[in-house]
């Protein structure tokens, strides 16, 4: 037996260790641990309900407009108010479109391209045009600098990289071009919300102002590039680079339960009738089954908080508190983790207390499964390509969320414009309003359920004396990356980790693809 | 094809390039004739690509993403061209024990380094943020203290890593602290010096700019009381709104939505902390000057602010201790600015009202000497 731990995992937002036991080639079991604890729950107490919204935000860097959100839906819900003003819906569609537009670039490139992307081999290419030889002038600038920046020490010489070096150097190009390419979906979160990360136009209500025409064009004429981009470069690129890593098929299927509280309102509000619909998939069967947000349960056995703090109870009777630290066993050695070992929670859903995988390939299955014609055609195609027509089951495994990402991307742009289209009718026939305020006084509990680009992603307040009373958040992070709950059942990552063959166990590049693909 | 000298903003003319060495020089507060030689050769030293290491503690990577929104120059490169970035781990390839070697290979080698550090020092218990089985307070004391030695600079980018920001909130369940007050109050280092870059998230600007100045004049810029550069951070973000005419007129919103919000009046009735605030955003804008929280119809939260999270909210409510002309609103003198209260915020705040300008903080005790002669510091 090998032990092996990764700490930092990095390309990630957050801080993750993962221990792993290989034997016989194969990752046998696996633990993962949340380095990092700030106590949200906690300083969120007895605030002011209206400005909540902008400690919720901070929650995420990477996603702080899903965060945003969810706390806005959650305080509105708890006083009493089901939905928002047409146009507000609109503009908060069009900002959660900028923040996806962004987002699952910056994963697929960024964060998840060095993985199967090898940079020094890009260096052997034969540059077929003028641009792909400035880039490759520069990857050899950098290389013959001695000063390898963020290329360092990476396991380059693994077998484990499959792609040709002319495809290495043409996806690095659009890894740097890419760097661009998000700036035009947060300028125009930024024209609608003042900057981004950290944005100023929501307020619980509404939004604080309808944007100009000019706004409404500027993002129309960002979001038709981004769309571009996706279109002719990620998704050829997901297709160029999946035929050299079909093993990635083979492993990864995780938990099999799956879950999404859905994301991008339709006229209705309703979160079944959302772009990406709200539902889950339970035990591997493919069958659409109606979820509830007041299904979430902790667990803390495995945490570092005392046992009796989750014991299966709704996040809002849970809390952070109190918080039971624990070492973690040492980098070296054979000892692994046991007891408390995680930050995070073990989140299971229903009776059951199910572990559940969230994220695109909830979504997109979800999706699909709900009839939705924009994931129907796209995912029906996709298989067809791959010469499994009519078989989603296939997605089920690392390639599987891979594609799906990917595939998601492309539906979120391809809509993007129609948010903007609905917003400038509504302009025209005179429905301008976009704000309506909230009476503090109300009493309530409340709650979001709107997915983060990660996954299922839900807030959670009651409200009492015009403060807030308890908050709870529960990120995809917490659902991915549970740890073991109370019986001893693994969370989502650590059961996709079993069975992931590794090469070499000084260089766990097929460990780092498994975690990768859950965007942690 | 010959592949073209590596330019630092490809692209670019030389007459762009001097006209942005300009540019930059005005954002540093150079001026004369030998502002802009003195910019183009430390981009000319940029192009040896200065080591940079970047920490990630207590944090939610918002700077990281900001940073990624630079524009001069852009992030690709930034990362390529002008600086070595050897460790930031949202970027890097390298994972586990690689990556931690791509971190002593940089912070153990003797070699000049800049250390920057996005997010806060947890101490109650340490073990609050942790990365390869080491805490954030026992890194960031022997980074700092090797970055010094090396020569670099260490630079805190957001709220978090300047002052503790939200994870320090009431009841601060962490123990979280900014970098230089962890150094100098926990790690027996009383003469720290940081330079802090606040906001939430850190502003890529600010970033590029910081580090063009130490590079430009080898030297840690001159700080107001809480460590913040006063070339950036010397202005209220009310002196410079673009929306303060229509204070002056008394012309506000009132509520969200209403005709004083699309004719974008003063947002200081729904909350805004533009009057308390010191920060260069309507300045220098973000996100490639499309925009800054104000051009949003929301207020500012004052953001670069020690402790906002507890002493500036309510967010929509009107600032704390600021007074405006016949609003019958009773005013708590001082209250809401911790490090400015030390300064003397009463007198302040007498003089601010004759003048409708809020007073600049001086510099840190103790930074004077390592520091040199400074103008204007009290």
């Amino acid at each position: 037996m090998t032990k092996v731990v990764i700490d930092p995992i990095t390309r990630i937002e957050g801080h993750l260790r993962i221990t792993c036991v290989v034997e016989n080639g194969k990752v046998t079991d696996a633990w993962n641990t949340a380095t990092l604890f700030r106590g949200f729950e906690i300083f969120m107490k007895n605030r002011d309900p209206k400005g909540i919204w902008q400690f919720a935000q901070r929650i995420c860097g990477v996603c702080p407009t899903p965060h945003a959100f969810n706390s806005l839906k959650a305080v509105e819900t708890a006083l009493g108010v089901d939905k928002v003003p047409d146009s507000a819906r609109l503009v908060r569609n069009m900002m959660e479109a900028c923040q996806l537009g962004y987002d699952h670039i910056l994963w697929f490139y960024q964060l998840n391209g060095f993985d199967y992307v090898n940079v020094p081999d890009a260096l052997n290419a034969k540059a077929a045009t003028p641009s792909l030889q400035a880039v490759q002038d520069q990857v050899k600038a950098v290389v013959e600098s001695g000063q390898l920046g963020p290329f360092a020490n990476m396991y380059w010489d693994h077998p484990g990289y499959k792609l040709t070096p002319e495809l290495n150097l043409e996806v690095t190009a659009h890894y740097l071009q890419a760097l661009g390419v998000q700036q035009l979906a947060n300028d125009a979160a930024t024209m609608l919300g003042g900057r981004y990360p950290m944005i100023h136009n929501y307020v619980p209500g509404g939004v604080t102002q309808m944007p100009s025409i000019e706004t409404i064009e500027f993002y129309k004429s960002n979001m038709a590039q981004v769309k571009d981009f996706i279109d002719t470069v990620m998704v050829p690129d997901l297709l160029a680079v999946a035929p050299f890593y079909l093993d990635l098929a083979t492993f990864g299927q995780g938990v099999g339960n799956f879950l999404t509280w859905g994301v991008l309102d339709e006229k209705s509000q309703d979160p079944y009738d959302r772009l990406f619909p709200r539902g889950g998939i339970f035990d591997g069967k493919l069958e659409l089954q109606k979820v509830d947000p007041n299904q979430t349960r902790h667990f803390t056995k495995t945490s570092y908080y005392g046992d009796d703090v989750g014991a299966g109870k709704h996040p809002l009777d849970v809390g952070q508190e109190p918080i039971q630290f624990t070492q973690l066993p040492p980098i070296d050695g054979e000892q692994i983790p046991s007891g408390k070992y995680d930050w995070t929670q073990a989140t299971r859903y229903g009776d059951q207390n199910r572990p559940m995988e969230v994220g695109p390939l909830a979504q997109m299955l979800v999706a699909y499964l709900s009839g939705r014609p924009e994931a129907k055609t796209l995912v029906d195609s996709t298989l067809a390509a791959v010469g499994h027509a009519g078989d989603p089951a296939v997605l089920v495994s690392n390639l599987g969320r891979l594609a799906a990402r990917v595939l998601k991307a492309k539906i979120n742009a391809d809509n993007a414009l129609r948010w903007a289209d609905d917003l400038l009718a509504n302009i025209g026939g005179g429905d301008t309003t976009v704000y309506n305020e909230l009476d503090y006084s109300k009493e309530g509990t409340g709650m979001g359920g709107w997915d983060a680009p990660r996954g299922a992603l839900c807030h959670y307040t009651r409200i009492k004396g015009g403060k807030i009373d308890t908050y709870a958040a529960v990120p995809p992070s917490n659902w991915n990356l549970s740890p073991r709950d109370d019986s001893g059942k693994r969370g989502p990552v650590e059961q996709a980790l079993v069975g992931t063959p590794v090469e070499d166990p000084t260089k766990p590049l097929e460990i780092l693809r498994t975690v990768h693909t859950f965007d942690p | 094809m010959e592949h073209e000298e590596m330019s630092l903003f490809p692209g670019l003319s030389r007459r762009d390039f001097l006209k942005t060495c300009g540019a930059l020089a005005g954002l540093i507060g150079l001026s004369g004739p030998m502002a802009v030689p003195r910019v183009a050769e430390a981009l000319e030293q940029l192009a040896k690509r200065p080591a940079v290491v970047w920490s990630l503690f207590q944090e939610c990577l918002g700077c990281s993403v900001n940073l990624l929104q630079a524009r001069k120059p852009a992030p690709a490169n930034l990362i390529l061209q002008q600086i070595s970035l050897n460790y930031h781990e949202a970027v890097m390839a390298a994972a586990g024990d690689q990556a931690e070697k791509s971190f002593r290979d940089t912070v153990d080698s003797g070699q000049p380094f800049y250390y920057i550090v996005e997010g806060a020092i947890a101490t109650t218990p340490k073990e609050a943020i942790t990365i390869h089985g080491k805490t954030a307070a026992d890194i960031v004391t022997d980074t700092y203290n090797k970055a010094k030695a090396s020569g670099g600079a260490t630079v805190c980018i957001g709220s978090c890593a300047s002052y503790g920001n939200i994870q320090a909130a009431a009841p601060n369940p962490t123990g979280a602290k900014g970098v230089g007050d962890y150094l100098r109050q926990d790690a027996g280092i009383p003469d720290a010096v940081v330079i802090n870059s606040p906001r939430c998230p850190g502003n890529a600007d600010d970033t590029v700019a910081i580090l063009l100045y130490v590079l430009v004049n080898k030297k840690v810029p001159e700080l107001d009381s809480v460590g913040r550069p006063k070339f950036l951070f010397g202005e209220t973000v009310h002196d410079n709104c673009e929306r303060r005419g229509h204070f002056d007129n008394g012309e506000f919103v009132q509520v969200f939505g209403d005709e004083g919000s699309d004719k974008e009046w003063c947002l200081y009735k729904v909350g805004c902390k533009g009057p308390v605030t010191y920060a260069p955003c309507p300045k220098t804008r973000w996100n490639g000057q499309h925009g800054w929280p104000v051009t949003s119809g929301g207020p500012c939260i004052g953001c670069a602010e020690p402790d906002f999270w507890d002493k500036l909210t309510p967010f929509y409510d009107k600032a704390p201790g600021f007074h405006v002309p016949g609003d019958i609103t009773p005013t708590q003198i001082g209250v809401g600015l911790g490090a400015l209260t030390a300064v003397g915020i009463g007198a302040h705040f007498i003089g601010q009202a004759a003048t409708g300008r809020l007073f600049k903080g001086g510099p840190v005790e103790g930074k004077e000497e390592e520091e040199g002669p400074k103008e204007g510091g009290k």
